[in-house]
């Protein structure tokens, strides 16, 4: 068996991986103190994520550089390449998902620190929340793992989360003509749009791990066509 | 076209078809070939189908066979005495290796162009015109020598001095002239034995334009050693690895994958491919 070369591009190429998907972490994070925040109506919690967003836009610059000089540097080809390339989609994903969260965040002083005028909502929001966080949680582990079953099973789970939002916008819908009370549901909808679309990044990352194992690239489900899932 | 030298109608053939740029026309068939020296083998079970007016890449660690392989296509192996050349090798669906080939015209019709560059000790003009007047080609001589340097993209730099001896020229320059002195007698194939390695990267950038504008007219296989070169110029690479016997005391070149280059630089099929182009193993 040949020595094994170029031992310290690996290394370096581990360590961007890892760099990447600890981003994941992060947003995870901010997600679950955004939520706390939608839950508790705190303005301070919310300013909190708000500038904690600097942290995951540091992350992304980082690994955006470090993929630049593996790049300019190491010339990576093959899988290499695809992880690369991958990363790239993945950190372009977190530093979306960490938008989406200060989204939250400066929603919440507009919503008022009036009791919620629908306890439903807020607890279909939460369970938005606990949902997205564990399909982020879930994303990592495929793309570590390399497996594409879990990735593929995110969209699954993401119907869950998109029944969720429409059964928010339902009850939004039916709250009433007092103008307060229609205040504060609007801005729940708005809430769960960002949920929504946290949840959507993790199939996108989905479909990085299957990029990155099979080397094709293709939609799991494709929001022009939803009745035509690739295979 | 004589029987003896069946290949020049052929070649004729193919130099008057303009293909397309990714043509499936093959220029080569080669099946089961293995080629060895003296007793020990150097490749084997090499098996591949050429296309005219592409550029093919060989690529693969030291010693997996490229330059034996890539000297079998136009018999330069027959001018080492102890070479043995088996297996099936179709120029233009003509066998190379048939008993009424001629091997002169055959490195004629499928020239060679060497890891170091190698310009005769004579001037600029006559480097080109020395291959012309051997094989008697018709036509204005200046011409076919302007032709020939044009084409090689080294007319503008030489214009003005082609009587100097041409050792006077970089080495980059060399090389294009040996490209040149290549091309003007009409070839239909060129084989490129690391045209580059002897050169810096300002050289080396132009020889790849050259090729590039070159398969236009010519098919061109190239062994190169720098895998970049190899995913940068080529439509179409070859992975040759060295295998052992168990003893490790026999070793040979075979072909572990051979696909678009696109496809090796981007995913492999062979894990073998895979480790070797990203530099895993050596």
């Amino acid at each position: 068996m040949p020595d094994e070369v170029r031992v310290q591009y690996q290394e370096e190429l581990a360590k961007l991986e890892v760099r990447a998907l600890e981003g994941l972490d992060l947003v995870t994070d901010q997600l679950a103190r955004a939520i706390e925040a939608v839950e508790h109506r705190d303005s301070e919690l919310a300013g909190l994520v708000i500038a904690s967003d600097d942290v995951v836009d540091g992350r992304y610059l980082e690994v955006h550089q470090s993929i630049l000089s593996l790049l300019a540097t190491q010339a990576p080809v093959a899988t290499d390449l695809r992880l690369i390339a991958a990363l790239l989609h993945v950190m372009k994903n977190v530093e979306r998902m960490g938008d989406q969260c200060v989204n939250i965040a400066k929603l919440i002083p507009l919503a008022g620190h009036e009791p919620p005028a629908d306890e439903r909502i807020v607890k279909d929001l939460i369970s938005m929340g606990k949902q997205v966080r564990s399909q982020i949680s879930q994303a990592k582990r495929a793309f570590e793992g390399r497996d594409v079953e879990m990735a593929r099973d995110l969209v699954r789970r993401d119907d869950v989360v998109d029944n969720l939002n429409r059964e928010i916008f339902r009850i939004a819908l039916e709250i009433g003509d007092d103008a307060d009370r229609r205040e504060w549901a609007m801005t729940m909808i708005l809430v769960a749009r960002a949920i929504e679309r946290t949840g959507d990044n993790t199939v996108d990352i989905g479909e990085q791990v299957a990029f990155v194992v099979t080397g094709l690239f293709r939609e799991f489900q494709d929001a022009s066509h939803p009745e035509g899932v690739s295979a | 076209m004589t029987q003896e030298h069946p290949s020049i109608a052929i070649a004729a053939q193919a130099r008057g078809h303009h293909a397309p740029p990714m043509s499936r026309e093959k220029v080569f068939e080669i099946e089961d070939l293995s080629v060895h020296y003296g007793d020990k083998p150097a490749v084997k079970n090499i098996g591949m189908d050429i296309l005219h007016k592409n550029i093919t890449a060989l690529i693969g660690p030291s010693g997996c066979g490229k330059s034996t392989l890539i000297r079998c296509l136009n018999r330069m192996n027959d001018l080492i005495p102890s070479a043995r050349v088996d297996g099936r090798l179709l120029y233009h669906g003509e066998d190379l290796y048939g008993p009424n080939v001629d091997p002169i015209q055959v490195r004629k019709l499928i020239g060679m162009v060497f890891q170091k560059p190698n310009p005769f000790p004579k001037s600029i003009y006559d480097n080109i015109a020395f291959g012309p007047r051997i094989v008697g080609m018709a036509g204005d001589m200046d011409e076919i020598v302007e032709g020939a340097l044009r084409r090689a993209a080294i007319w503008d730099e030489v214009k003005d001095r082609l009587n100097d001896n041409a050792f006077g020229m970089s080495g980059g320059q060399q090389q294009r002239l040996c490209i040149a002195r290549c091309i003007a007698v009409e070839p239909d194939v060129i084989l490129m034995d690391e045209p580059c390695s002897a050169l810096d990267p300002i050289s080396t950038g132009k020889i790849e334009d050259l090729m590039t504008e070159l398969k236009e007219d010519y098919s061109i296989v190239i062994v190169t050693h720098n895998m970049q070169q190899a995913a940068r110029v080529s439509d179409m690479t070859a992975f040759l690895i060295v295998e052992l016997t168990a003893d490790e005391r026999e070793r040979w070149g075979e072909i572990v994958e051979y696909d678009e280059t696109e496809k090796i630089f981007t995913n492999p099929s062979d894990q073998r491919t895979e480790d070797y182009v990203t530099g895993k193993v050596g």
